[in-house]
């Protein structure tokens, strides 16, 4: 599904991924933990070329995407991405938020792209909230907004960048709900959460991260209760 | 006082005909000048070097110069090519002056939204140019009201310039009505006081627009006396 060959990022002086491999299979959940300023959420969004890498490939659904000649909003249409900060906007309503990108991109009719979008809000669990606008939502409602929109758009992957991170405590169960459900459903899913309570229950493998490179992966049990290298030890005893 | 009030009646239909003149070249000049202003803001948030180079200089002659240079400037020079009237030469001038402040208030507004919302746009495949037109210039606009009303009451004013390439407007009406009744304070009173309801009435409606997009724009939830009542 993803494949990510000697990837290196870099921002000005800043070295930032140091010579990423990854790879994603169809239907796999894969969480990135390590500290901040590790790399975890460079890498996700070099993943939807929100950032291009200097050096390196990503290959998605098989093909190659090379920034300077394919269509990033082709490539864009099959990996959603929900952020920490929900990114709603803010003059839509909910309904709207989730039915714009399948009205003007993929140049579906009002009514049909309305109809999905009220499908999605129930799948959220928030059907009776579709005329309502984000100031009007708690965050944990908007988060589930912002994840519905994303799935609007029938994407092959879900990038999740730290999407419990600015929210209330009490909300962050809501959308790890839904975040669960999704991963039930067989899609494919990459996650950057400091939710290791998640990454235990949800994730196929976890990927530890450490100042620009991945130095270790594993099963989440297995890296949870048997890390290997000394860096992933310290890091778990800081946030388990 | 009693001149006052002898200029109000000798003058008061006059006078109104005078500022239907200088409510269209304020109109005229101003829609004109938020086309200009939003494509400038455009050339100076534009990573092309030319493009922006010429953003730069735009504004900065504009800003740089007295409008009524600018205006002199541009009847005298433009009508030398193409014969325009007084009254398009004046709309025409107003427009590019009022343009460079426009479109620093554009930049300015556009720039302020979120960078979160032009990438949750690209992120769901949404170009660039559509994510400027969906998202972010409606979000720009709403922000952009309070200083272009402020704007606008400058344009108003900056319109009674045009008196002197001879159009007939409010300030015009009143340069030759005093030059007729030897009475030029009170005549120029009465003018003033033209401009001051225009500008208070003006003031009142965007004030109106401003407290209804601050209700559409967050469903109600913002303002606090919906939700006291």
């Amino acid at each position: 599904m993803i494949r990510v060959r000697g990837l290196h990022k870099y921002f000005g002086p800043l070295h930032v991924l140091k010579g990423i491999d990854l790879e994603v299979e169809q239907s796999e959940v894969v969480v990135l933990i390590g500290p901040s300023g590790s790399g975890k959420s460079t890498l996700l969004r070099c993943l939807n070329f929100l950032e291009l890498a200097q050096e390196g490939t990503i290959a998605l659904l098989g093909r190659s995407v090379d920034p300077r000649k394919d269509d990033l909003d082709k490539v864009r249409e099959h990996v959603g991405m929900v952020f920490q900060h929900f990114n709603l906007f803010p003059h839509m309503t909910a309904l709207e938020n989730i039915a714009m990108a399948p009205i003007h991109v993929k140049g579906r009719s009002k009514g049909e792209a309305r109809t999905a979008a009220r499908e999605l809000l129930r799948r959220v669990g928030l059907a009776d909230k579709e005329g309502a606008y984000p100031a009007q939502l708690s965050g944990g409602q908007q988060q589930r907004v912002a994840i519905a929109r994303a799935l609007a758009m029938n994407p092959d992957v879900m990038l999740f960048d730290e999407v419990t991170s600015a929210l209330d405590p009490e909300l962050v169960g809501e959308v790890l709900q839904v975040m669960k459900d999704l991963a039930k459903s067989g899609m494919t899913m990459v996650v950057v959460t400091h939710e290791m309570g998640f990454a235990r229950e949800v994730a196929d493998r976890a990927v530890m991260m450490d100042d620009g490179r991945i130095i270790e992966e594993a099963p989440p049990e297995r890296l949870f209760s048997d890390p290997s290298h000394e860096r992933t030890q310290r890091f778990l005893s800081q946030v388990l | 006082m009693i001149g006052i009030w002898e200029i109000l009646q000798e003058h008061f239909i006059p006078f109104l005909n005078a500022t239907g003149m200088t409510l269209k070249l304020t109109a005229v000049s101003l829609v004109l000048a938020m086309a200009i202003g939003l494509a400038v803001a455009f050339l100076k948030l534009s990573r092309h070097g030319a493009l922006n180079w010429v953003a730069h200089v735009y504004i900065a002659v504009i800003r740089g110069t007295p409008l009524i240079v600018q205006l002199m400037f541009l009847y005298f020079g433009i009508t030398t090519i193409v014969v325009l009237s007084s009254f398009w030469a004046g709309s025409l001038a107003l427009a590019i002056h009022a343009g460079a402040y426009v479109a620093e208030i554009f930049r300015g507004a556009i720039q302020s939204i979120d960078k979160g919302q032009m990438e949750a746009a690209r992120s769901l495949g949404v170009s660039h140019w559509k994510a400027m037109r969906l998202v972010i210039l409606p979000q720009a606009f709403r922000r952009a009201v309070p200083p272009l009303g402020n704007q606008f009451i400058i344009g108003l004013k900056d319109s009674s310039l045009v008196a002197y390439l001879g159009v007939a407007e409010l300030y015009g009406a009143a340069l030759s009505a005093q030059a007729e009744n030897f009475m030029p304070f009170e005549t120029y009173m009465v003018a003033g006081l033209y401009y001051l309801v225009l500008v208070l009435i003006f003031t009142v409606l965007v004030q109106r627009l401003e407290s209804r997009l601050d209700k559409a724009n967050s469903g109600g939830k913002r303002d606090t006396r919906t939700r006291i009542a």
